[in-house]
């Protein structure tokens, strides 16, 4: 489904994505770890358009949406749930909601109730402004917002940062049921654990580069873990 | 008692035309995070425009409120196309300095083509002023603060009750996250830019036929009276915005009548500045991230 090849990414004279090349097969989760400064968010916010990279591909179902619009990716079937949330702070939880489903001609009255019925929290604080919301009800209003423009690709930017244990059991759910129910996810996350519960298939970055690929069973939890945390280079 | 009402009166008057100033600032800095200097100097040039067609054709009022709307957009366009629409991803100050060229040359335009100093503008209205028992009432002034009222409650009303509005509210909170959620930023600041320079068309044309003259100095005088109601109201908020500006006009209405009028320019930076060092809560005086 999405396919990235030689991507090169920098700010100013300092490259954060050295020519990465991964794959995201239809209908599958695919998790990417690294430690941090590896170029995760990075490679995260350039697929969604925020950022324009120096060379290289993006393919969306084989054609190339590199350097497009945020809107337009969004068009293209793509949503990011970024890092830090990024919920609008001065909305309430339902205009945050109907945001993200702006591009909608059609009636998405009930996408809201799906998300409210998901995440019954965010029913009991719809007239709330966003950013009176604990961490974790930011985080499920993220990935609601991001659910309302129906993707068939989400990008999830470490959706378990700074949430306490039972918010994280609650998001990864979700996830699973997202995938369930045919969205095809693209997970970056620290929680390494968690995330080898739930993947097909996952990618080592460091250092701007992909320096690993394979199903969870190919390399042993403990060295996974090992090398997203501190990277092969300190070994 | 009674000169201190008309003050305040007065000072009212003058604040809806600064709070109308203001908010077309705080539109353009809310939604694209830049200064536009040269939002003063594109209302000069729709004032000018209008002024060149008064005295080339016979023309009533409602269609040189025309033309200054309309040349004012055009100018607004102008600027957005040269300054800000290329300099999205760039620096805020890139876009500033490119506008106050942008100033310049609006200036060096209307001076080329108009070269005197002061041109008359036709009134507004000519009669004499209403009197309420002791206060003098003056139609111009009872207009702008009609006006004011009118554009606040439309600007509300699309902020809040309209999917446009709500994508505009989303751009201000947060751009990017605005644009992951499917909203085109460049497209809604076009837009806003659009709207800011039709109010400012507008204030402008109340302005100067209130005033019944035309200087080039208008464009630094809409600049500096915008930006510091706007910095007044908290740089960025639109209720700010319209608070601002009024308190603004009542700070030069009262200081010229107790202080007189050398003090009173700087009474209102001298506000500012007090403002600004001692923190006053309602003021982003946090560093830029």
């Amino acid at each position: 489904m999405l396919a990235v090849r030689d991507l090169v990414t920098a700010y100013g004279k300092i490259e954060a994505l050295k020519g990465v090349s991964l794959e995201v097969a239809p209908g599958s989760i695919t998790c990417l770890l690294g430690p941090n400064g590896a170029g995760k968010t990075t490679l995260m916010l350039t697929i969604a358009g925020v950022l324009r990279p120096r060379s290289g591909r993006i393919e969306l179902d084989g054609k190339d949406i590199a350097g497009q619009q945020p809107d337009v990716i969004v068009s293209r079937g793509v949503a990011l749930v970024p890092e830090n949330r990024l919920v609008f702070p001065s909305m309430t939880v339902l205009e945050n909601l109907q945001a993200g489903a702006y591009q909608r001609k059609d009636d998405f009255a009930p996408d809201i109730e799906r998300v409210l019925e998901r995440f019954p929290r965010l029913r009991e604080r719809a007239t709330q402004l966003g950013g009176t919301l604990s961490g974790g009800e930011q985080q499920m209003l993220a990935v609601g917002r991001a659910l309302m423009s129906r993707p068939r690709l989400l990008l999830m930017d470490e959706p378990s940062l700074g949430l306490a244990p039972l918010v994280v059991e609650e998001i990864f759910r979700t996830i699973a049921e997202l995938h369930r129910d045919g969205t095809t996810i693209f997970l970056v996350e620290q929680n390494a654990h968690m995330a080898l519960k739930v993947a097909q298939r996952f990618y080592l970055m460091e250092q701007g580069r992909v320096t690993f690929s394979g199903d969870p069973g190919s390399l042993a939890e403990d060295e996974v873990i090992r090398r997203a945390y501190l990277g092969t280079a300190r070994v | 008692m009674i000169d201190f009402l008309q003050n305040t009166l007065d000072g009212l008057a003058a604040g809806s035309s600064y709070a109308l100033l203001a908010l077309g600032f705080t539109l353009i800095f809310g939604v694209l995070r830049r200064a536009n200097l040269s939002y003063g100097p594109a209302i000069m040039f729709g004032a000018y425009a209008a002024t060149w067609a008064s005295l080339n054709f016979q023309m009533g009022l409602i269609l040189l409120f025309a033309v200054t709307v309309a040349a004012t957009v055009l100018a607004g366009a102008y600027v957005e196309r040269l300054c800000f629409a290329p300099h999205r991803r760039g620096t805020a100050i890139t876009a500033m300095v490119a506008s106050f060229a942008l100033w310049m040359q609006f200036e060096e335009l209307a001076t080329l083509v108009l070269p005197r100093h002061l041109y008359a503008f036709p009134a507004l209205y000519a009669g004499e002023p209403l009197t309420v028992g002791p206060l003098t009432l003056r139609v111009e002034a009872m207009v702008m603060m009609l006006v004011a009222i009118v554009a606040c409650a439309a600007l509300w009303f699309m902020l809040f009750r309209t999917r446009f509005g709500a994508a505009v509210r989303a751009v201000i909170d947060n751009p990017v996250a605005a644009g992951l959620a499917g909203i085109s930023v460049p497209a809604i600041s076009v837009r806003i830019f659009a709207l800011a320079s039709a109010i400012g068309g507008v204030t402008g044309f109340l302005i100067v036929s209130a005033q019944e003259q035309v200087t080039p100095m208008l464009g630094m005088w809409s600049t500096l009276k915008g930006m510091l109601a706007m910095m007044l109201g908290g740089l960025g908020s639109l209720p700010g915005a319209v608070v601002g500006g009024l308190a603004l006009g009542l700070l030069e209405a009262h200081s010229q009548w107790y202080l007189g009028p050398q003090l009173r320019d700087f009474l209102a930076y001298f506000v500012l500045f007090v403002l600004l060092a001692l923190r006053a809560p309602w003021m982003n005086t946090r560093s830029a991230s």
